[in-house]
Order: C-alpha cells, then structure tokens, then sequence
C-alpha cells in the first residue's frame, strides 16, 4: 500500500513536471500563430483593412464584430516603421505586436491625440542613433522602441453606427503603413 | 510484474495530470493569471508587454488578437452567476452595472469562436445603443426567444459563451471596479 502511494506521489510529481513543460514550451510549438495568420494577409508595409466578422463565419483571429480592423506588418531590420493618416472623429487605438502576438504597446486617441496617428517604430539601434542625431520630432509622433524586428500593427476604429461602417473602413485604407530605408 | 503495474500507473498519473492540468488552465484557468468577477473571466495581463507564462502559452494556444492594456478588456462568461452552463435551450437577462469605459460591446459565441447572432438582427450590441434604467443599470436579454427591451437574439441551439469586450477601461488597471460587473440571470429554459 505503502509502495503504491509512493508510485502515484512520484506519477503526481512527474505530472508537475510535464505540466511546466508544456506551458513553458507551448508558444514555440504551436503549429498556427497568429503572426502565421497575419502573414496571409499580404499586409507587408501596407495598411490590409480585415473584411466583417458575419455571424455563422469562422473568426480565427478573435475580431470584435462591432470594430473595424486594420493591420500593417512590417520588419525593422530594412529600417524605422511608421504609420500615418488621418482616422474619423470617433474611437480608435493602436497596438504594434511582436512575433509571439505579444503587445509591445498600445494606445488609444482618448489620450489627447485626436484624429491624426502619427506614429514612428524604432528598434534599439535606430533609437540610439536618432537620439545622437538630435533630429527635431513632428508634435504629435508617437514613439515605439521595439525589442525586435519583425512587428505587425493593428488599429482598430469603431464607428458609432453600423452604418457608418464602410466610410470608416474607406478612410482607414487610406492610412499609409511601412519602412523608411 | 507489481513492478510493471506500479510504473504503468505512475506514467498514466503523470500524462493525466501533466496533460490535463496544462488543458485546463490554459483553456478555463481560474487560478492564473486571470481575473474573475462571478461568471466574467478575463486574462488581464494578455495585453501586457511581458504577460506571465501561462497567459503567454494561451496566447500561442488561442492565435487571437488580444487587445492592448491601453484599449481595453475583454470578459468571457460560459456559464450563469449561479455557476449553470450557457445553454441556447434557456433565456438569459444580464443586468447590473458595467465598469467604467469609453464603450462596450456584447457579443455571443459557439464553442469554435463563431458569432451565433440570429441572421438580419444586430451582430453585437453596443453600449450607445441600448435602452438603460433610470439608475444607469443595463438590462440585456439574451436567447432565441422573443424578448422585450434589449434582446440579442441568438440562433441554433447548443452551449455558448458571451464576450464583454470593456474598451479604454478602468478594469484594465486593478480588480477594485471588477465589483460592477454584471449578473447573468437565468430566465426560462
């Protein structure tokens, strides 16, 4: 009796261990990420505007059906990203993944920037040497150091009425999204 | 052959609880890195830069777009305040407060993710569009029976979940508003 509990205690251990494992392991061995789904979309230095979520359709990247999505990729190692445009008088926010989905940051015009999104991407290098260049910044630029290279950024614009939706998503193509070499 | 029965048992101990344990926690963890107020949960810091490892690995195991922590929140229920599974053979009213944010939206969903929305009615609700008591509660009626006031009205038949999506949210920084959520009352089944 004694020997079984001794058995199970060791089984309950090991399950311990598999399960730390499994969690630390599983964002590099998952088959489909959402950095893979992204790169379906031929969003490359340009801004791709996702079609409506529909009821009954798959929604494999989780889409709030109410927001208008808008999605950019880009790769700092071919120089700083930027985004630029001008997105209607209603809410909107920003966030620049990394590869593992992950937000580097985020922000919405509720803090103060209005309508125009005027945003600069640099990684650690480019930062430094924009800092020792002493280069005067446009008001308003909003900048992202980035631990890493490869990025996707998303802006998300709701339109208070469903209406409303296809002149929003007709401005929001409009943003321009890429490199500067 | 003891030795043979005590070794199966324990690897069958081991898969069950390593494989398990990992499902569970990274499907309906209630123990990390989640928040929860009644049926609400949410992975609060999956909008982080450095979320721990567990939100990470539900990340990688979800492949969504999770929001931000400057844009917002976003809440799953998949079962009633009284702890019962969803269930599209049963009404729902979901009333109380909301914590404070610019906007929210209601949106309900199958096991695969899909919108479950009855065709030619509103996908999703939205907080500027619905009808409030006079105290600033919401009262929203969920299911696939004729409702009054507020109705998302819903199609098939079936378990689901409903996702509160809280956009540039107080919720996002601490538990202590996490009070006003709302209840899911169970109607009539």
């Amino acid at each position: 009796m004694v020997r079984t509990a001794l058995w199970l205690l060791a089984g309950l251990l090991l399950g311990g261990l598999i399960h730390l494992v499994v969690v630390l392991t599983l964002p590099s061995l998952a088959e489909e990420t959402v950095w893979d789904r992204i790169g379906t979309l031929e969003a490359e230095n340009r801004i791709v505007v996702m079609p409506p979520v529909e009821a009954g359709g798959e929604n494999p990247f989780g889409l709030d059906p109410l927001i208008i999505y808008g999605i950019c990729q880009v790769d700092l190692s071919t120089g700083p990203a930027y985004m630029n445009g001008v997105l209607p008088d209603a809410f909107w926010s920003v966030a620049v993944y990394d590869r593992d989905g992950t937000v580097i940051y985020s922000t919405t015009n509720r803090d103060g920037i209005g309508t125009t999104l005027d945003l600069g991407i640099f990684n650690a290098a480019q930062t430094r040497l924009l800092a020792q260049q002493e280069i005067d910044i446009n008001e308003g630029l909003l900048i992202v150091e980035s631990p890493s290279d490869p990025l996707f950024i998303t802006v998300r614009l709701a339109p208070p009425y469903t209406a409303l939706r296809t002149r929003y998503a007709e401005e929001m193509a409009n943003l321009t999204c890429g490199t500067r070499q | 052959m003891r030795f043979v029965f005590h070794l199966l048992l324990m690897v069958a101990v081991a898969l069950a609880v390593g494989f398990g344990l990992s499902w569970y926690l990274l499907t309906d963890n209630r123990f990390f890195g989640v928040v929860q107020s009644g049926p609400w949960v949410a992975w609060s810091d999956a909008g982080s830069p450095s979320p721990n490892p567990y939100t990470r690995a539900h990340l990688a195991r979800a492949g969504v777009l999770q929001l931000g922590q400057a844009e917002g929140l976003q809440f799953t229920a998949t079962t009633d305040s009284e702890g019962r599974p969803l269930t599209r053979d049963c009404s729902y009213r979901i009333e109380g407060q909301t914590p404070v944010a610019t906007f929210w939206t209601l949106a309900a969903l199958d096991a695969a993710g899909r919108n479950i929305a009855a065709p030619g009615t509103d996908i999703a609700l939205r907080s500027s569009t619905i009808v409030r008591t006079g105290e600033g509660a919401i009262v929203v009626h969920v299911g696939t029976t004729l409702a009054p006031g507020n109705w998302l009205e819903l199609t098939g038949n079936g378990p689901f979940s409903l996702v509160l999506t809280l956009y540039d949210t107080v919720a996002s920084s601490g538990f202590g508003s996490l009070d006003t959520m709302p209840a899911i009352v169970l109607e009539a089944c």
